[in-house]
């Protein structure tokens, strides 16, 4: 299985070719040492500060990386779609998602990665892995985002929207989400559906901070991602 | 009665207002003006209303009205709403290409103390002069 040992098999000049798109909103008390793990596995970074209000994009900077800046807050999927449109310039090969607030784990990057030898697009899945620090309440919020999300996207999933996530540069056109805010997870899901991209989903750990429970999604924003969904659509 | 000089008044300062922006086709202006021309008829002599109600299906011609009235709001808000999500995806776009031509042009030129001063009161460096790659 390329999974295995794939972490010593892969040379630290081929990660530069896999971009970490992290889109950050007022993340400034934990970007830098998100950016900085990520950085340190020598993979290539692209942050993209989403018209934050603190000093996020500094704190970025300062772990070496690139930081792009939207000059106003757009959302989540409109931040993640400008680092993968930066990255695609920079010619990755693969693109990788992930958060700022720190609750995935950089080693799950490789293992992404390696799945994507035989797929297009790799997801982490949180209930295949393992999650630390979420209270039942999220638990349960999670499992029905999964049922809902798998009756509306059409693939059998075992997780909604975790925010890591690896794909091949080239179904990237495929892939583009036009949804700004947080609607741009289940959008993803259904262009892959129906483009036929061939996706596979990878064990990850994610782990709740204080901070990214804070930032997290609560069940009152469901409605609003669901109106974005439909009525927003292009 | 009142309520006809109030509903004439608005009408007029609509069609006032039409007027005053008329940079659109001729056809759009008349077509403003005579749905404001059968809005004051409607005013005058509400009488004639009721005919046009009794023909379509509809006891008053006061509810007729009222009828159109909210599916033409309706039209209206959706036409906008419609607007507003384009005009999203505009300014996304436009955001998107500011953000990354602005990190393109930084590879050039890095912004040296982006931290300790705002961007914006950095003085231009002078014409002619070639940039000296500052630290970074």
């Amino acid at each position: 299985m390329p999974a295995r040992g794939y972490n010593d098999a892969v040379m630290h000049s081929d990660r530069h070719d896999t971009w970490v798109v992290i889109a950050a909103y007022n993340e400034g008390a934990v970007i830098h040492d998100v950016v900085a793990g990520v950085k340190r596995a020598g993979w290539s970074v692209i942050v993209v500060d989403d018209g934050s209000g603190d000093d996020t994009a500094v704190h970025a900077r300062a772990a070496g990386v690139t930081v792009v800046r939207h000059a106003i807050n757009l959302g989540q999927g409109a931040a993640l779609q400008t680092g993968i449109d930066f990255a695609l310039r920079r010619g990755a090969h693969h693109i990788v998602t992930f958060d700022a607030d720190g609750q995935h784990a950089v080693d799950d990057i490789p293992v992404l990665i390696a799945a994507l030898a035989d797929a297009d697009l790799a997801l982490g899945s949180r209930f295949l892995g393992s999650v630390e620090g979420a209270s039942r309440q999220r638990m349960m919020l999670l499992r029905t985002a999964v049922l809902m999300s798998n009756r509306m996207s059409g693939l059998k999933l075992t997780d909604a929207h975790c925010g890591l996530r690896a794909f091949r540069a080239t179904v990237a056109p495929r892939l583009r989400m036009t949804q700004n805010r947080m609607a741009h997870a289940s959008e993803l899901l259904r262009k892959t559906k129906t483009s036929g991209v061939r996706v596979v989903e990878v064990p990850c750990t994610v782990r709740y901070t204080e901070h990214s429970k804070r930032k997290g999604q609560g069940g009152f924003q469901a409605v609003r991602i669901l109106f974005d969904y439909f009525f927003r659509a292009s | 009665m009142i309520i006809r000089i109030l509903l004439l008044l608005g009408l007029a300062a609509i069609g006032w207002f039409i007027f005053l922006r008329r940079n659109r086709l001729p056809f759009h202006l008349v077509t403003m003006f005579a749905m404001l021309a059968a809005g004051a008829v409607a005013v005058v002599i509400p009488q004639e209303t009721d005919r046009i109600a009794q023909f379509v299906g509809v006891g008053r011609g006061a509810d007729l009205i009222v009828y159109l009235a909210i599916v033409a709001v309706l039209f209206v808000l959706v036409h906008y709403f419609a607007k507003f999500v384009e005009l999203e995806h505009k300014v996304t776009q436009l955001t998107r290409e500011l953000a990354i031509l602005r990190a393109e042009v930084e590879r050039v030129v890095p912004p040296a103390t982006a931290a300790a001063e705002p961007r914006a009161t950095r003085p231009a460096p002078p014409p002619g002069e070639p940039d000296e790659p500052r630290a970074s």
